[in-house]
């Protein structure tokens, strides 16, 4: 099921919280949602999921919007935030809304299972560690077996394992079962390692959209390329020739700057110089994102509050 | 809409407000009864002659009509189990599955406004029982179980449709005002602080009958108090504001965004 957002924009008073956005995300991929706070990630997903009222625009998944989905519950599964009545059992909980969904109650049992809860199914929600909140709540977004799943920073708040953990079990659901999987951070390296596409919004804009390995490839690196060679004096000057601009060649190390590790590699093989390492200071993804961080945090102090 | 609705009772169920709320109408009214009891006769009732305020004494058709609509007066914890019921889903945040769940909002909320109706009605009817068990021993135990005819059983029933009128009128408060400190206070400083202002002043105790205390007090009352309406006016008139409050906050509750 392909979920298509076009034109949506939403202010609050003075701010232009998202701002014309408009994207795409396909099954049986992850797509990443990456942008810093602030960025209206988490606006832009409400208002898909019918929760906020666009000033404009619309999302729609195959061309339905959420609100007149046959069944939203089967059709998209969403994990927005870790919200219980503390005093509720993880187990009455997700039965409250097999109830309202009208699917069996068994779903309860079995979704409990498949997100590791099983044990902790009885006990009061209130008692749960921020990582079984976070398990729990994509139990309640996988009750009705949905096509699309959305999912705003579910790493917010989970251990290395448990991000692990996530991380694999979303590349099950989007590679291995088809679904359409939609997923939003504030963190490049996170989505790096989980996403297979992403779409970069900043300040309610969309600021790129592709594969990570087209956006890395597409985004020159100003940065620099760091290089270690037991021949770095004949390395810098075979680089220099080049046309590269190199920096001096000390302890047997070359920084390169304004280009990026497959030129300075094909320039030493021709060379014929031995590489120890070859690594990119900074890819230009990470500048790229980087200067969209700086900003929109500037922005974000700017405005006073960031949700 | 049955599946809503049962939803909303497994909701209910699953937390323990229910039981301290119907336990503490409980104990109240039981409370009561045994006051009353104990100090009826005391000193002569209105009715007799007496200065107003005072009890009738056991035995009589007053005494017996007085004592059996103590229930009423719960009506402010049936109040508050429908705010709760209504305003623990943005307290809890809740309302996000809740609304994702079921898109079409002002469906979940005529959902819960239809659970709650038919939850009050076995609650009220255990609050009505509790208080009539409670008056038989207690007056029995000074000679005079009241009958369950007549007027003492439209006494009965009037408290206890009263009290589930104003759980309806408790769902739809809370979903005008979400918030549910706000909600519960609101109510509270409502209808015993406005109210009762309201009841005091001559200039404008008129407005009181219209209200919804005064039409508490026309379904309920027995003993004579201000100028009020017949009681099945003022049953209709607090049906009314019951559901007028739940067509605002279904309103409400559509319109506005999730937070
Ligand atoms: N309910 C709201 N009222 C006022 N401002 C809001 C509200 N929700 C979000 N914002 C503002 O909109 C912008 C985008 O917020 P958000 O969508 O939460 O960003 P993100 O999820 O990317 O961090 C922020 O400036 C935030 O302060
Ligand atoms: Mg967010």
């Amino acid at each position: 099921m392909r979920v298509e957002v076009r034109g949506l924009s939403k202010s609050f008073g003075a701010v232009r919280a998202v701002d014309d956005l408009s994207f795409t995300v396909e099954p049986g991929s992850i797509t990443g949602f990456l942008g810093p706070n602030g960025a209206g990630k988490t606006t832009t997903l409400r208002m898909a999921l019918g929760l906020e009222q666009p000033d404009a625009g619309t999302a729609t998944f195959d061309g339905v919007a959420y609100a007149d989905l046959l069944s939203p519950v089967r059709t998209v599964g969403a994990v927005l935030e870790t919200a219980f009545h503390p005093a509720r059992s993880g187990r009455n909980h997700l039965r409250v809304y097999c109830r309202a969904a009208g699917l069996p109650v068994s779903r309860a049992d079995e979704v409990l299972a498949q997100v590791g809860l099983a044990d902790a199914g009885r006990r009061r929600a209130g008692g749960y560690s921020l990582g079984m909140r976070q398990r729990l709540a994509l139990a309640t977004a996988l009750l009705g077996d949905p096509a699309v799943l959305v999912l705003d920073e579910p790493a917010n708040g989970l251990d290395p394992e448990g991000i692990q953990w996530l991380r694999g079990f979303l590349r099950h659901l989007a590679h291995t079962e088809g679904r359409t999987v939609l997923v939003s951070s504030h963190l490049l390296a996170e989505m790096e390692q989980t996403a297979d596409r992403v779409v970069i919004v900043g300040a309610g804009r969309l600021v790129r959209e592709g594969s990570i390995a087209e956006l890395r490839s597409g985004t020159q690196g100003s940065g620099a390329v760091l290089v270690r060679s037991p021949e770095a004096g004949r390395l810098a000057e075979v680089l220099r020739v080049a046309g590269l601009s190199v920096g001096p060649a000390e302890d047997g190390r070359v920084t390169v700057t304004g280009t990026t590790p497959a030129t300075v590699g094909a320039h030493a093989f021709r060379a014929g110089v031995e590489l120890h390492e070859l690594r990119a200071e900074t890819s230009g993804l990470e500048e790229l994102y980087f200067r969209l961080t700086a900003g929109q945090e500037q922005f974000a102090a700017s405005q006073g509050a960031a949700r | 809409m049955t599946a809503l609705v049962r939803a909303e009772w497994t909701k209910l169920f699953t937390t323990r407000v229910w039981i301290g709320l119907l336990a503490g109408a409980c104990v109240l009214v039981a409370g009561f009864v045994v006051l009353f009891t104990s100090f009826a006769g005391d000193t002569p009732g209105s009715a007799q002659g007496g200065p107003p305020g005072g009890l009738p004494p056991v035995g009589t058709e007053q005494f017996e009509q007085l004592v059996l609509a103590i229930g009423a007066n719960v009506t402010v914890l049936f109040l508050i189990l429908g705010i709760i019921g209504m305003t623990q889903e943005y307290r809890h945040r809740t309302a996000t599955p809740t609304f994702l769940t079921t898109p079409r909002r002002g469906r979940v909320v005529v959902a819960k406004l239809t659970a709650y109706a038919l939850v009050a009605v076995p609650f009220a009817l255990v609050v009505v029982a509790v208080n009539y068990g409670v008056v038989a021993v207690a007056a029995g135990a000074r000679g005079a179980v009241p009958e369950l005819t007549g007027d003492n059983l439209r006494v009965l029933a009037s408290s206890g449709l009263a009290l589930v009128i104003y759980t309806v009128i408790g769902v739809g408060l809370g979903a005008l005002v979400r918030n549910q400190v706000g909600a519960i206070v609101g109510g509270l400083v409502y209808l015993f602080v406005v109210e009762a202002i309201v009841r005091q002043i001559s200039a404008i105790a008129g407005a009181y009958k219209w209200l919804p205390g005064g039409a508490l007090e026309a379904l309920t009352a027995t003993l004579d108090g201000p100028d009020l309406l017949e009681p099945w006016q003022g049953g209709l008139l607090l049906l009314g504001y019951g559901l007028v409050a739940a067509l605002l906050g279904t309103l409400l509750a559509v319109r506005r965004d999730v937070v």
